[in-house]
């Protein structure tokens, strides 16, 4: 826990663009603790970092977009008894209800990387 | 109540969203998500028909941890390693126990040919992990999403009349037992728990560590063709013995098979191919769909289709070729059979399938296994060939595979431990000469059943 607020309080000029761990909204990069980006790595990423899967890609805003329009309890219901191609629990055994809306809502915001190329072209502008 | 941690999240958030004036909207979001995260979400396995809500769902990182859980922790205790058991190895309603944490890489020994790996290592990272000190293994199952400690602990095993199943490949193991006590097993240090433990099924301890044995970084050519079934079914006894790895796919009211061989090369690698087995059982469930109601047709359309179909040829590292992409879901059962008695049984299911008309798209798999001298490897002292048959995960498998399933008993099968089947302990030690032997090995290393839940009570002949 100290070093996810470590992290927080060193990302604090990335959290007046970005949410967090939290779900801010969906248009708001997540960051997440390092517990989380543990589970990310070792379930989630499988899968939505590899186009041929099929699955929608991480920070794919557009693919999200209508999934996340489902509403959290739709989305979880899916995460729980798997869809399509996802195994229920998107093979995340130790995760929680509230690991998995936050990784749901990692994957479907903006990366903090394309929020921040954005801005610099704002600026350019 | 909010705990702290959600309370810096939301600050948080309010933070992030100070500069989009948007924080109404997100708080309330934010407190939907938290009445959302109390839901008391249950356990699944891969195809969703093997399900439990435990007490506890744990993920220790290391052996201390693991001590204190299998000693104090809720019982039935069970490790889940994928969650891709077809069987009902893993529901309990006590400790729920997932070795994600302790995974990866512990050390290779190039010139003696082995790697340690965490028994929370899934099978598909191995691959890479090996390469990388110029290893690998010997081979590797058709799926590659389980974890090492799952995978031996139902043998789990890939394809090649001269090769094991993955168990055949510890050289050495360590066991966590029911006392929270780490004990180093091997063929010398522990020779009859060896036996015992490479094929467990988690009811002797947590396996935390295997040595597996390894071979030089290898290429293999795999090729693919498609044959009618009885052209295949008469060569395949010639390809088993050929080739290094066979297997092949009936594909069910066609007439037709798939198959595959894998042989060492040398030569270059070639680009990896789209993986196209996924839009293919899709196009085959379309075709059970529209044409169901006339066999001959559907078998005209599959014949026109597979008939088209030019052999395939790939060079890649042998983690490459051997293992495939499955995003279809589906409940499976699997037996293994004596070698001899493969392609008669195979036969009698393509006709008990296609007599019934069962509905059916998945194909049929035939594979060949090496024979071993583990315990309750189901290919102790026998050269075998496995058969499976395949049932989407949304319709019911019960109809389909209780036809199948005298078929394969009649030809004296054991059932893949990890796969469904309807055997009870007085089968299983009918078809095992060492089932006694396994059964007071377990008895004496935990004589509570903290390991056992309702369903390996059952396979056990165990009382709760």
């Amino acid at each position: 826990m100290k070093n996810w607020m470590g992290i927080c309080v060193g990302a604090l000029t990335l959290m007046l663009l970005a949410g967090c761990d939290g779900k801010p909204d969906a248009m708001q990069p997540v960051v997440l603790n390092p517990e989380r980006t543990e589970l990310y790595a070792a379930s989630c990423k499988t899968c939505h970092e590899d186009p041929v899967t099929g699955a929608p890609q991480t920070h794919d805003t557009t693919a999200w977009e209508p999934r996340l329009a489902k509403g959290e309890d739709k989305l979880l219901d899916n995460i729980v008894n798997g869809f399509n191609g996802m195994p229920p629990l998107g093979q995340c055994i130790e995760c929680t209800a509230e690991d998995f809306l936050t990784l749901t809502h990692f994957m479907a915001a903006p990366s903090i990387a394309s929020l921040q190329e954005e801005n610099e072209e704002k600026e350019s502008q | 109540m909010l705990s702290r941690r959600r309370l810096l999240q939301y600050a948080a958030s309010a933070s992030a969203l100070a500069a989009t004036g948007a924080i109404p909207a997100a708080i309330s979001d934010a407190f939907a998500a938290e009445e959302g995260a109390k839901r008391v979400i249950p356990w699944k396995n891969w195809s969703g028909a093997q399900s439990c809500t435990p007490a506890l769902r744990v993920a220790p990182s290391g052996e201390a941890e693991l001590a204190e859980i299998v000693s104090k922790g809720a019982t039935p205790i069970r490790a889940v390693g994928a969650g891709h058991s077809f069987s009902g190895l893993v529901p309990t309603e006590g400790t729920l126990l997932s070795l994600d944490r302790m995974s990866g890489l512990v050390s290779t020994d190039k010139a003696g040919g082995k790697a340690t790996f965490k028994a929370g290592t899934r099978l598909g990272a191995t691959g890479s992990l090996l390469a990388e000190n110029g290893l690998a293994l010997d081979n590797m199952p058709d799926i590659n999403k389980q974890t090492i400690a799952g995978a031996i602990s139902t043998a789990t095993h890939g394809t090649g009349s001269g090769i094991g199943s993955l168990s055949t490949f510890i050289d050495g193991m360590r066991l966590m037992t029911a006392s929270g006590e780490a004990v180093d097993i091997d063929a010398t240090k522990n020779p009859e728990l060896f036996q015992a433990a490479r094929v467990s099924l988690g009811a002797l301890g947590i396996v935390t560590e295997t040595t597996l044995k390894a071979r030089p970084l290898y290429k293999l050519k795999k090729r693919t063709w498609t044959a009618p079934v009885e052209e295949m079914l008469e060569q395949a006894p010639e390809l088993w013995s050929k080739h290094r790895n066979f297997e092949f796919y009936y594909i069910p009211y066609s007439g037709m098979t798939i198959g595959i061989i894998n042989d060492l090369t040398d030569e270059p690698e070639t680009p990896e191919p789209v993986n196209e087995d996924d839009d293919g059982l899709r196009q085959l469930q379309q075709l059970q769909d529209w044409l169901g109601w006339s066999p001959a047709t559907r078998r005209w359309v599959i014949q026109k289709i597979l008939g088209g179909m030019e052999p395939e040829t790939r060079v890649d590292y042998s983690h490459k070729t051997l293992s495939t992409e499955r995003n279809v879901r589906f409940n499976e059962m699997e037996y293994h059979l004596p070698r001899e008695a493969g392609t008669e049984a195979l036969r009698e299911v393509i006709e008990t399938i296609e007599m019934n008309d069962v509905e059916v798209f998945f194909p049929i798999e035939f594979r060949t296994v090496a024979p071993d001298d583990i315990w309750l490897s189901p290919f102790y002292k026998r050269e075998s060939c496995s058969i499976a048959v395949h049932r989407y995960h949304e319709e019911d498998y019960t109809p389909y595979f209780s036809l199948i399933e005298p078929i394969f008993r009649k030809h004296e099968g054991r059932p893949h431990w990890g796969k469904l089947n309807t055997l009870k302990a007085a089968d299983f030690a009918s078809l095992y000469p060492k089932w006694q032997d396994f059964l007071e090995v377990r008895e004496g290393l935990d004589p509570e059943g903290r390991f056992l839940n309702p369903y390996l009570r059952d396979v056990f002949g165990v009382e709760a």
